[in-house]
């Protein structure tokens, strides 16, 4: 994480870090894969995590977020995935989000945020 | 003190029951503050959809008095867990004298479609303190009753 944390405020209780990897499952797809909890302290790491996703997306790749292992979205985290979505727009891109658990579904939901991707419920389906 | 099993068996006359959590106003303890918003909603039979919204809310709220929090001071925050709802308070001794909750946010948004209703509260501070900032949210159990 980036966080700076400053001295003598360290907490200690221990926030487990968000994991997140880009891999490509076949040529002309980019698969971001998030795991932990989306909130106020995490969320610049997934804002730098799609940053690189849509550093350099050729034309016609498919761009893939799997929130399958997010157990947590708050609103920084909400805020984080549509700046991405509406970068991706630009470069005539639509993210594909896959978000099976209420705990990420909810929120895009609530907040009508879901309408700016292409929702799925399952990671092999949306890297076809 | 074996007697855990709330809300039913600590439900005073009036039948709310309080939980008061008290941390550091720091943002790493947030998870823990949402965790028991999670755990009373799930106790008192929320549905799944009001428990998410409401472990959300809690979430903004704090992360959002937590930002205009004075350093090394305290985050109070009172679950008041009533029939079919639970009300939240939430607050913060800001540092700066003219803080306030800002209202014209993405999150206050959020924060607006989460909770059933939603108010800003500030005191302002006497002797040259910074004012109290605070958050009262209200939840009700079912399906949005909007």
């Amino acid at each position: 994480m980036t966080e700076p944390v400053a001295p003598g405020s360290r907490p200690t209780v221990d926030t487990p870090p968000l994991r997140t990897s880009i891999t490509a499952p076949r040529p002309g797809t980019a698969l971001l894969d998030v795991h932990g909890e989306v909130d106020t302290l995490t969320a610049p790491a997934l804002e730098q995590a799609l940053r690189d996703l849509l550093a350099d997306p050729g034309a016609g790749q498919l761009v893939v977020v799997d929130l399958t292992g997010v157990t947590f979205l708050a609103s920084s985290g909400l805020a984080v995935l549509i700046r991405a979505a509406h970068r991706a727009t630009e470069r005539h891109l639509r993210l594909r989000l896959v978000a099976p658990s209420r705990a990420v579904r909810r929120p895009l939901q609530i907040t009508g945020s879901d309408q700016l991707f292409d929702m799925y419920e399952d990671v092999s389906a949306a890297v076809v | 003190m074996s007697d855990l099993d709330f809300p039913s068996s600590a439900e005073t006359l009036d039948g709310v029951s309080t939980v008061e959590v008290r941390t550091s106003a720091n943002a790493a303890l947030i998870p823990t503050i949402r965790a028991v918003a999670s755990d009373l909603a799930a106790r008192a039979d929320f549905d799944l959809d009001a428990i998410s919204d409401l472990r959300m809310a809690v979430d903004e709220a704090c992360a959002t008095l937590v930002d205009v929090a004075a350093p090394s001071s305290t985050l109070r925050c009172t679950f008041l867990v009533r029939q079919e709802r639970i009300e939240v308070r939430a607050e913060v001794n800001a540092g700066q004298p003219d803080a306030a909750v800002s209202t014209d946010t993405f999150g206050w948004r959020v924060l607006q479609t989460l909770a059933d209703d939603v108010q800003a509260l500030r005191t302002p501070g006497v002797d040259g303190n910074g004012p109290t900032v605070g958050i009262r949210l209200d939840k009700h159990a079912g399906e949005t009753s909007r």
